[in-house]
């Protein structure tokens, strides 16, 4: 008795596993608060791949459920009631014939919609901004080659926000310094690899202004769930602002304050990972970061201008606070740009990930930064290490990087 | 407890033996005569084994010898092989890795046909059914590993003459070949009727074909691009002369070794006398090329002038070792004919100081690009 109910009972818990996983998932796609919905379009390539899921799943869910059907149906009525095994025959031509053409003929209008999807994605001849993006364990940047149409006369380099202009055909040619990444806006495009020593290329076009989060879709290594990026789109208003602003030249903190002193502590530390183009060493000489020397992949992210972006770390971290990030993100698409070039105030900035990010960056995201296990990289660290700050350094480097707009 | 012959290998063991210790000891140890004498003393440990193990082969009883001789073994030359790959991997030990892998394949070979012909011969008094036996556990490698030999040897003797025939007889002889292997597959497709001794006389005739012309290509050598490009040695960093004369070591038949690559940074062209870039995504010619640091990229070189010319990469300057001296640092393409491409790989460490800008230049020709790592 006791054993028909342990059955009974294990039973109820299975279905019950079922239907409550079921029901959780089914609930979850009615989600409206999901930055990556791959069903919300914001720019022209993904709606073509939008376009395209629209045909493809729905024929693709009749089919499966018709064949689930099909084989239940099978299953139930022709299960094993001890009736004796029916005469075996070889070959129907008539369901074989019938078996291959409708398979076929489905795939065919798959394939048209499919190929043409796939064409249209793959254009770049009318490309009218070109921006590099590189990968590396376990953040991404960016560099704008020189543009005069677009005012950029200087080339342009950041880190874990891609800043483009609204109706633009932006082409981003992805590579990567270590491993296999791959890069994806759900709401702006599909996924594109990036490889290296490889360029493949990527159109990004936004139609309004916002910002789309993203994620790195290929397994990098230890924290690949953490490589994330966000894409802002900007006017072409607020984009030539942005540019004017990333172009505008290095100004040193003014002698005696504190962010002076965070100027020194960001030269004897930070420097050699990290550069700020136009900072001079105290004998005038151009500060130059030697991340070869440091980082097994060769670069650490350039910090110029940092105070302009939202993130930090991969866009792993916010470098605003909570309120001023939802102020930032809920804006309509008519106020985000000013919000967004708005940057990091001192009032804004999300200290207490900043600053627990300077004490020991190990702590906040996992990476290969051990000193005594970097054998394996000849030395070399994959991340930020610890690198043993005091509070009063951590005190004056917070306040020279907030001056970094 | 000794039998006769394994006394006379033992004493041949202890000798040589003794005789190496001596050479080693008061001639070379490295020498040829060492390894040949301890070789010789290996061997003949070896052979006092068998000796002993099998007590040189004589039975202990009339009865004992009828028996074992009531079914004796199929012959067989596995022994020798064996035996033979032995004295090869000895001869390669003293001479060259070549006859010493050889030797190992030949060992490998007849030991694992000598093993598995012993294995069939002890399962019946019946050699038909021990013949058939061996068959069946040796074909699955015998066919594949004979297939192997057979494939290796029509690459080996077909790669030395597309090796020895020119760059343009190269792409006709294998079209023509292939097309000859098509239209016999065909054939013997299409026509199962067709005569067993036709196909044979066929691929023997092809056979012979390839082996002479195999053989005469190896004779004649590779042909005369190759042997210089060798000569040169292209990819030597320290033959490299980047001027805009023609140099030494570097520049003969340069357009013969380039490798195109498909993911390319940027093509820099020479055209009418002037330089100019492009980028893939952006349609004018461009004075500036941006680079990601740290990260290997290609740029393509583009020469549509008559004249030759190399492309440079100027990379500032660095200090030579721990030296205060400092050299300029970069690097070029070989000489470039009309209408040729060449590609160059790059990977820059660091960006450029305001003092050293980094720049593609080439000389001869006014003007530069500028290479911005940002």
């Amino acid at each position: 008795m006791d054993t028909v109910s342990n059955v009974k009972s294990s039973r109820h818990r299975i279905r019950n596993t079922i239907a409550g996983v079921s029901s959780a998932l089914f609930l979850a796609s009615c989600a409206k608060n999901a930055p990556q919905d791959i069903f919300q379009p914001k720019g022209r390539n993904a709606d073509l791949i939008n376009n395209l899921q629209w045909i493809v799943f729905p024929i693709a869910g009749i089919v499966g459920v018709l064949v689930l059907a099909l084989a239940v149906y099978i299953f139930i009525k022709f299960r094993d009631k001890g009736q004796p095994i029916p005469l075996q025959s070889h070959g129907k031509p008539v369901v074989e014939i019938i078996l291959t053409i409708v398979p076929a003929l489905i795939l065919s209008v798959v394939g048209v919609f499919t190929f043409r999807a796939i064409f249209d994605l793959a254009k770049t001849e009318d490309t009218q901004m070109v921006i590099n993006v590189t990968g590396q364990q376990w953040w991404w940047e960016y560099d704008y080659p020189a543009q005069t149409e677009l005012g950029i006369t200087q080339p342009i380099i950041t880190s874990g926000q891609l800043v483009l202009p609204v109706g633009t055909k932006v082409l981003l040619r992805e590579t990567s310094r270590d491993v296999i990444h791959s890069y994806w806006i759900p709401a702006l495009n599909g996924k594109k690899d990036a490889v290296p020593g490889r360029i493949n290329l990527l159109r990004l076009e936004a139609d309004k202004p916002g910002i789309y989060a993203g994620q790195c879709t290929e397994f990098c290594g230890l924290s690949h769930a953490n490589m994330r990026m966000e894409a802002i789109a900007l006017s072409k208003e607020d984009f030539a602002k942005w540019v004017a602003n990333q172009q505008k030249p290095y100004t040193s903190p003014a002698d005696g304050t504190l962010a002076k002193e965070g100027e020194g502590v960001f030269l004897n530390q930070c420097i050699r990972c990290h550069q700020v183009n136009g900072l001079k060493k105290a004998d005038g000489t151009p500060a130059i970061a030697a991340p070869e020397q440091n980082v097994y992949a060769g670069a650490a992210p350039n910090l110029s201008h940092l105070m302009s972006r939202n993130t930090f770390a991969g866009a792993t971290y916010d470098l605003l606070s909570k309120a001023c990030r939802k102020d930032v993100w809920k804006a309509p698409s008519e106020t985000i740009g000013a919000k967004y070039l708005s940057g990091v105030s001192e009032s804004c900035l999300n200290q207490t990930h900043l600053r627990a990010w300077l004490r020991n960056a190990p702590a906040m995201k996992p990476m290969y930064a051990d000193p005594t296990k970097l054998k394996p990289s000849g030395g070399k660290y994959r991340g930020m290490p610890n690198l043993g700050l005091t509070e009063d350094d951590i005190d004056k480097l917070v306040a020279y990087l907030l001056t970094l707009k | 407890m000794f039998t006769p012959g394994s006394k006379y290998f033992l004493g041949l063991t202890g000798l040589s033996l003794v005789v190496a210790v001596l050479y080693v000891a008061l001639v070379n140890p490295s020498d040829l005569g060492a390894i040949a004498l301890l070789g010789l003393a290996i061997s003949g440990a070896m052979i006092s084994g068998f000796s002993l193990f099998t007590r040189d082969g004589d039975a202990f009883s009339v009865a004992e010898a009828a028996e074992a001789n009531a079914v004796s073994p199929a012959p067989t030359f596995w022994p020798i092989v064996f035996a033979f790959g032995s004295a090869l991997v000895l001869l390669g030990l003293a001479t060259n890795s070549t006859v010493f892998v050889l030797g190992i394949a030949v060992l490998v070979g007849g030991g694992i046909e000598w093993t598995i012909q012993d294995w069939a011969d002890s399962s019946s008094s019946d050699r038909e059914l021990n013949n058939f036996v061996r068959e069946r556990a040796i074909s699955a490698i015998e066919y594949p590993g004979l297939a192997a030999v057979g494939l290796g040897i029509i690459a080996f003797l077909f790669s030395r003459v597309i090796l020895a025939a020119s760059k343009e007889a190269g792409p006709v002889i294998f079209i023509v070949v292939a097309t000859l292997i098509l239209i016999g597959g065909v054939t013997v497709a299409t026509k199962p009727a067709l005569s067993g001794k036709r196909l044979v006389s066929v691929l023997v005739l092809a056979s012979v074909v390839l082996l002479a012309a195999g053989v005469t290509s190896a004779l004649m050598g590779e042909r005369t691009e190759l042997v210089v490009a060798a000569k040169e040695n292209h990819y030597d960093a320290s033959n490299r002369e980047c001027g805009a004369e023609a140099s030494e070591h570097y520049d003969h038949l340069a357009n013969n070794a380039v490798a195109m690559k498909s993911a390319i940074a940027a093509t820099i062209t020479v055209e009418d006398g002037a330089l100019y870039a492009q980028e893939i995504g952006l349609t004018k010619k461009l004075d500036t090329v941006t680079f990601s640091r740290a990260t290997a990229l290609t740029v393509l070189f583009r020469n549509l002038d008559a004249e030759e010319h190399r492309l440079l990469v100027n990379l500032g300057s660095a200090k030579v070792g721990t030296t205060d001296v400092m050299e300029k640092v970069g690097t070029c393409t070989q000489l470039t004919g009309k209408g040729q491409t060449q590609a160059m790989t790059l990977k820059i460490d660091t960006h450029a100081t305001a003092a050293e800008p980094y720049s593609f230049t080439v000389p001869g020709i006014k003007g530069e690009i500028k290479l911005v790592v940002p």
